[in-house]
């Protein structure tokens, strides 16, 4: 009955205070800092492109864990950011191209586009450490990577 | 002599007998000779007393010396009170623990955010869309728990079978949905 009486006499504040929290909920939702990297993948041990720099250690190592591919070069890289609720257009080269949007969750939705056509639309939750990766193959047993990061 | 005596003596002198205990006492000194040397004496320290004794005087009068004093004691039990009256008192009592909550979840969410700690750890994280949108490519999608990644593969629809994909390490990967 003690609990009863308790829980009777603090149960408006408690509502209230959930009420207040639940209201200032959406003001967390930010913006967010993303990379996008345009990365190929071969076999080969140098890219033919001279201004192909191989990824960093780390992603390679991922990328290689995954994928059979031994190398992987960074052809592009943006970094933008998305405003809160906003979506970001980021060419990744002349054919590619991503639009990254930011949603509540946090997620994010990223539509591939391909000479001006969408090919795919991927709703993910993002977090800094995860990345997120679409790929395909290429020509001559390689393959094309967009992995996207948050910073 | 007696003290019973000596008392009624220094009554007498007081002037705090009755007539007929008085008149019976200044009977007895007329013919008591210590009787009226202990009368005399006390006589006489009275006087001395009474003629020296120092008369401290208050600036004030009686009434507003007191009422000072009233006042004074009325302030100083009003002080305390007033600071932790009103909006003060309010205050701690009501709002000072929800602040505090509030600033542990805002705390809480700040380190969840710093840190990265995925609240919606597990069954959330799985929650995704894939679409494919091209009629002529098709994709999968899976999850490498290992390398914290998500991966959509598209390829074009000719192109070979889920199980020709150059995909490493199939047998690690989560989750796979083919569109």
């Amino acid at each position: 009955m003690r609990f009863a009486g308790v829980f009777l006499k603090k149960f408006p504040r408690c509502l209230l205070l959930f009420l207040v929290l639940s209201l200032a909920a959406p003001a967390w939702a930010e913006d967010i800092k993303v990379e996008a990297r345009l990365i190929w993948g071969t076999n080969d041990d140098k890219s033919p492109d001279p201004s192909h720099k191989s990824v960093d250690k780390d992603l390679s190592k991922r990328l290689g864990n995954v994928f059979k591919w031994k190398n992987y070069f960074e052809v592009n890289r943006v970094n933008s950011t998305i405003p809160s609720r906003g979506t970001k257009k980021l060419e990744m080269s002349k054919a590619c191209t991503v639009e990254i949007t930011e949603l509540a969750g946090p997620k994010v939705e990223v539509k591939l586009m391909g000479k001006g056509k969408m090919v795919n639309r991927t709703v993910e939750v993002l977090s800094r450490g995860n990345c997120f990766t679409i790929g395909g193959p290429d020509k001559n047993e390689t393959a094309w990577f967009v992995v996207v990061t948050q910073l | 002599m007696k003290q019973e005596l000596q008392l009624q003596l220094q009554s007498y002198l007081d002037g705090e007998l009755s007539g007929r205990e008085a008149r019976q006492v200044a009977a007895l000194v007329e013919q008591n000779h210590e009787a009226q040397s202990l009368l005399g004496e006390l006589r006489m320290t009275k006087a001395f007393l009474a003629g020296n004794e120092p008369e401290v005087t208050v600036p004030e009068s009686r009434e507003f010396y007191w009422s000072k004093i009233e006042r004074e004691i009325a302030r100083a039990e009003k002080s305390p009170a007033s600071a932790g009256s009103g909006f003060l008192l309010a205050w701690r009592k009501h709002f000072a623990p929800l602040v505090g909550v509030a600033l542990v979840f805002f705390l809480a969410v700040g380190v969840v955010q710093h840190y990265d700690l995925s609240l919606f750890d597990g069954n959330t994280q799985m929650e995704n869309e894939v679409e494919n949108n091209s009629e002529f490519t098709s994709s999968f999608s899976f999850r490498s728990h290992p390398e914290k990644m998500f991966v959509v593969w598209v390829q074009d629809k000719s192109a070979e079978t889920v199980s020709e994909v150059d995909l490493e390490i199939m047998d690690e990967v989560e989750d796979v949905v083919i569109q």
